[in-house]
């Protein structure tokens, strides 16, 4: 379990190094490296050179940008957790966060990390989705912003092209009306879940008005219930027909710890589990 | 919890002394060298001119290799070479896993290399050595084989069967071993029982997961002819054995170094093929050769264990006494025997173990022991237990609930009386000082079941189910020889202790017990400073050397405080009384008059003493000034062994509550009570360790550890991602009290300790999770018993 030679790149800048990316197509990015550094570990890749842009200034920072909340890509899932906007702004994150592997991990794991590697079972992706997120990247030709709903692609796959960098996630702040709940099921503490829910939910009084559900460690990518979605608007949680519809619009992909009809169970109650928590 | 502990052993003399130490919760010196990071595993040894190895595995369960070609890989930069079975062959002899006391067991000789054909996924058939483990791995990458993939027979349960695939042609089929204990009559005892019950269990493969990987760095001297071998393992002289016999050295020009070791449960007191290699190839090469197994490596060649189903059958009459217990338990073993220990103990463990604790009059149990293309499966951590304990405990409540009777009052009912030992188990082995009443009784003050019981009852219509258990097992502790030498396998039951005062007043200690950190050096320290009268800081220990300390077992089989305390107890007495005579002696007095105390030799009647460190520069540097004939033997060494029986047992009582959530399947321990009797405690605070270490592996087994395969034999979850062992938020509350019944076969009367909570902890749980889904009508008999397996037996899915 040593990783094969690569070469190591500690970039300055941003520019330095989407232009080392574009110039090395066998290149890779490195940031907290929890992801990453294990798979060349086990020598599932073996990259020619690491781009560490973690020396990188500035790219951790987490501001209010007029309705948005912006996380830079650099900033560890400690850094959020212990963010006093975060608190203020977008505490169900650090609920979330608390539920992402453990304190070593999350002081290394970064935020732009989890976003852009896009493992189907981790939490960020999924609640980038739920809270229609924007990403930005940046490449050779500048700037872009894709909305999170367009970035996952299929499994481990996302739109970031390669000369491509995500510097930051921006959220769109919550109104007072609008909910973010998550629940997942876990074998362990810590653990990737078995299946996991991110809730957009927004209120009239008590009744929901719209509903986003997306959930994690089922499939291949963030899967959005969105018919399952309406049913639960309309008829409220009824789980013979919510799980009939789940399993129409998701396809569940079992793993070690679960089997597909497992997580398909599992997407249902979540539901239920959600609802429960809702204040209304 | 209160540190200091009555100490209930006459032999041992009051606690209202000073310098008295047995019984005493005192910190362990050597965890502060842990915590500061300066313990010396085998990786941090750096010996100059040292080479390192990577090993090609075999990717395949059941393989032939048509064709070998390293010759690319030999030019990858950093290579020294690389060897296959032939060149390793030359250097090291096959070995057999068999032993010859157990009955019949066929296993074919295996080599550090696999030659022709590879027989599971993960066997080492090729060796890269190269300045660095690293420049090894990319060699790796470098070598052709052409392989030839075979049918694999990766089912136990099919191994015997007429169109299985045969693992090793010459044996014919791919049984090892079977035995069957048959004690009267069970087939008429089931005739006139009351009630029959029946179940059958599956229990998953499961591996140790130690934190310190198996490693080793072999050195051989060609100018001494002597190897010396640093080694993470348990037994040192074992493995001084077996590399003389393998490597064909002079036993007495082999050493076998073993430091600090980061755990080892079992899993590192067998012989692996690639640490074979690894000494062959230093013999070869006359280098320091160094393997440590990466964490991969470890999943697919560190030994596994359990790997059983088996059935049961229990027998009582209207008030529940049993009348008959029949078991027949099948066990799969990966394609060889270990050796030298064999892969038969744990089966053998089973049916001699079930039913134990209790009166059984007619008893049967068969074992049957087969190959397979999986990892190798041996003894680890409570070898047998979890197994035993869980088929017996699984019966006694599917009977309880049969004829409508408690869960402790059927126990209760059918416990060999506490003043009815020695005794026997059911199978025929003898059991002495053992408190399955008394265990019980406090078990059940402290649980409290009557409120467990509301609670359960509130809960029944609830999302969330609540059930309980309560368990009583013997635990296997302090083997005499008749558990391997007698059977031709070099494994000492005898271990020794040395203990010597120095020119500085300071005493060492050396012993051929070994520490994985379980504070075995923290209780030899204890033993001999309080037999002897001295502060704890005045001892010094050394363990883990051939060189340096006396012949003996080492640790396994919860021995080293049983056998291995009580060399240095004697040791220290016979040390003490030297002490005396000298003392005596110099001071012109009755050595009766004498004692040591602070490590000061005083007149128990007042007056002044001599310190020791007095008395010893008296002995080393002006010896002139002893009277004439005066003995200076200031060193002593003992030896200890149990003799007349095969163990020395342990018991425990074990509780559990659980909550199972309906929903999600996930069972959450809320609480855990175990009641150990361990005879006499050294060390309290270090025995509940051991009964809280145990219990969460034990909770390992029961609810996480698996190892996954699929059905070409390929091991699924070979990472500490994927594979499943309890951490800290899912360790709960574990209760522990004790009954203490002293061993009568030793002075300090203390047994074994290690293991018990491994043993229980599945069988306790297990029924806890059946007491819970019993109002359901519904029970999950295999484990781990997984979120996925509850949901299913529930209907969920
Ligand atoms: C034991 C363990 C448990 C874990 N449990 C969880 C869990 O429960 N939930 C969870 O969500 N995660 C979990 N993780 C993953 C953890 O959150 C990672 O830190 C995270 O997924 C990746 O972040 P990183 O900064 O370490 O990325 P790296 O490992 O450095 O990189 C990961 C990948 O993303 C790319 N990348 C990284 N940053 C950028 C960027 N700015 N632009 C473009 N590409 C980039 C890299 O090239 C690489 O391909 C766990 C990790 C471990 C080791």
């Amino acid at each position: 379990m040593k990783a094969p030679d690569f070469s190591y790149f500690e970039a300055q800048n941003i520019e330095d190094a989407i232009k080392y990316k574009s110039e090395d197509d066998e290149a890779v990015i490195l940031a907290g490296g929890q992801s990453l550094l294990p798979a060349l570990n086990m020598r599932l890749s073996s990259p020619s050179c690491l781009i560490d842009i973690s020396k990188i200034n500035n790219l951790n920072e987490i501001k209010i940008e007029g309705d948005f909340i912006n996380i830079g890509a650099l900033a560890t899932h400690s850094d959020v957790m212990n963010n006093d906007l975060v608190h203020e702004k977008l505490p169900c994150l650090v609920d979330i966060l608390k539920m992402v592997a453990h304190a070593a991990i999350r002081n290394k794991g970064t935020h732009g990390g989890s976003i852009a590697y896009g493992d189907p079972a981790a939490e960020l992706p999924a609640f980038a989705v739920a809270m229609n997120a924007e990403i930005v990247l940046s490449g050779l030709s500048g700037q872009r912003i894709v909305n999170a709903k367009d970035f996952y692609l299929g499994l481990f796959e996302t739109d970031l092209k390669s000369d491509e960098i995500l510097i930051a996630i921006r959220y769109p702040l919550l109104d007072v009306n609008q909910h973010l709940i998550f629940d997942e099921v876990c074998r362990r503490h810590g653990d990737y879940a078995m299946a996991g829910l991110m809730a957009k939910v927004e209120l009239d009084q008590s009744k929901i008005n719209n509903l986003d559900l997306v959930y994690f460690a089922t499939g291949d990518k963030p899967n959005v219930g969105q018919n399952t979605a309406k049913l639960v608007i309309d008829d409220g949680y009824d789980y013979e027909k919510l799980k009939k519809s789940l399993a129409s619009e998701i396809d569940f992909a079992g793993d070690l710890n679960s089997s597909s009809e497992m997580k398909l169970h599992l997407a249902t109650i979540l539901i239920n589990k959600i609802l429960n928590k809702l204040e209304r | 919890m209160d540190d200091i502990k009555v100490n209930q052993n006459p032999k041992l003399g009051s606690m209202d002394r000073p310098n008295s130490y047995i019984g005493r919760s005192l910190p362990r010196e050597n965890a502060k060298k842990h915590l500061e990071g300066g313990g010396q595993f085998v990786d941090d040894l750096v010996l100059p001119r040292m080479l390192h190895v990577a090993f090609l595995r075999s990717p395949f369960a059941h393989a032939e290799i048509k064709s070998i070609n390293v010759e690319e890989a030999k030019k990858s930069p950093g290579v020294f070479d690389v060897y296959t079975a032939k060149e390793i062959d030359e250097y090291c002899t096959p070995w057999v896993g068999t032993l010859g006391h157990l009955g019949e067991m066929r296993s074919p000789e295996q080599t550090p290399l696999a030659k022709k054909i590879a027989r599971w996924q993960g066997e080492p058939i090729a060796v890269v050595i190269a300045n660095n483990r690293a420049q090894a791995e990319d060699a790796l990458e470098l070598i052709e084989v052409d392989w030839e993939e075979k049918d694999a027979q990766v089912d136990m349960e099919t191994a015997l069967d007429d169109n299985a695939v045969v693992i090793h042609p010459e044996l014919g089929s791919n049984l090892f071993w079977t035995r069957t204990v048959n004690q009267g009559d069970v087939n008429q005892a089931f005739e006139t029982s009351h009630a029959v019950v029946q179940t059958t269990l599956d229990f998953a493969r499961h591996t140790g997961v130690t934190l310190e990987s198996r490693g080793i760095v072999a050195d051989w001297n060609k100018s001494e002819g002597k190897i010396t071998i640093y080694h993470n393992g348990q037994a040192p002289h074992m493995m001084q054995h077996i590399i003389a016999k393998h490597l064909e050295v002079n036993e007495g020009l082999v050493r076998i170094v073993s430091r600090d070791v980061g755990g080892s449960f079992g899993i590192k007191v067998h012989v692996y093929p690639d640490e074979m290699a690894v000494a062959a190839i230093s013999k070869k090469l006359g280098r320091p050769i160094k393997f440590i197994a990466d964490r991969l490596e470890s999943f697919t060649t560190d030994i596994h264990a359990r790997c059983h189903k088996i059935s049961g059958k229990l027998g009582v009459d209207k008030e529940g006494k049993i009348l008959a217990m029949e078991i027949n338990d099948l066990s799969g073993i990966g394609p060889f025997s270990m050796y030298p220990r064999t892969s038969a103990i744990e089966t053998n463990q089973v049916l001699n173990l079930s039913g134990a604790p209790y009166v059984i009059p007619n008893y049967k149990a068969v074992g049957t022991v087969v190959f397979q293309n999986k990892t190798p499966m041996c003894q680890y951590r409570a070898v047998g237990h979890p197994i035993a304990v869980a088929i017996t405990e699984a019966l006694i409540d599917k009977a309880a609930n049969k004829i409508d009777i408690g869960l402790s009052e059927i126990r209760k009912k059918n416990f060999i009386p506490d003043n009815a030992y020695p005794n026997k188990t059911p199978s025929g082995v003898p059991l002495e000082d053992l408190s399955h009443e008394a265990s019980m009784d406090k078990l059940l003050t402290m649980m409290n079941i009557q409120d467990i019981e509301k609670e359960k009852i509130a809960n029944l219509d609830k999302n969330v189910l609540c059930g309980y258990g309560v368990i009583s097992m013997c635990e296997v502790t302090n083997p005499s020889p008749l558990f391997y030498g007698v059977g031709g396998a070099h494994i000492s039951s005898q271990d020794g202790a040395s203990i010597r005062l120095e020119g500085s007043g300071a005493i060492h200690l050396s012993s051929s017990i070994t520490e994985q950190g379980q504070g075995t050096e923290a209780i030899m320290k204890q033993i001999a400073a309080d037999q002897l009268g001295v502060s704890m800081d005045s001892v010094r220990v050394t363990l883990g050397d051939t060189d340096a300390t006396p012949y003996g077992g080492g640790t396994w089989a919860s021995r080293g405080a049983g056998i291995g305390g009580e060399a240095v107890l004697k040791a220290a007495r016979i040390l003490k009384d030297n002490i005396l005579d000298i003392a005596a002696a110099i001071m012109q007095t009755d050595k009766n008059s004498l004692d040591v105390e602070n490590n000061t030799v005083i007149r128990k009647n007042g007056g002044e003493g001599i310190t020791l460190q007095q008395l010893a520069e008296t002995v080393y540097y002006r010896g002139h000034e002893l009277p004439k004939g005066t003995n200076p033997e200031l060193l002593a060494t003992a030896s200890f062994l149990i003799e007349g029986i095969p163990f020395v047992f342990t018991n425990s009582a074990m509780g559990c509550k659980v909550s199972i959530d309906q929903d999600t399947g996930i069972i959450k321990i809320d609480k855990f009570w175990a009641v150990e009797d361990c005879g006499t405690q050294i060390n309290p605070k270090l025995v509940e360790e051991q009964i809280r270490g145990g219990v969460i592996q034990g909770i390992g087994g029961a609810l996480f550890e698996e190892c996954v395969y699929d059905d070409q034999g390929n091991m699924q979850n070979a990472t500490m991602a994927d594979y499943l062992v309890p951490m800290a938020y899912e360790m709960p509350d574990i209760i522990v009290d004790h009954v203490t019944t002293n061993s009568g076969r030793s002075i300090i009367g203390a047994k074994g300790a290690g293991e018990a909570g491994t043993g229980g902890a599945p069988a306790v749980i297990m029924n806890a999770v059946n007491n819970a889904l019993k109002h359901h009508g519904t029970e999950v008999l295999s484990q781990p018993i997984t979120p996925e397996k509850i949901l299913r037996a529930l209907g969920k899915i």
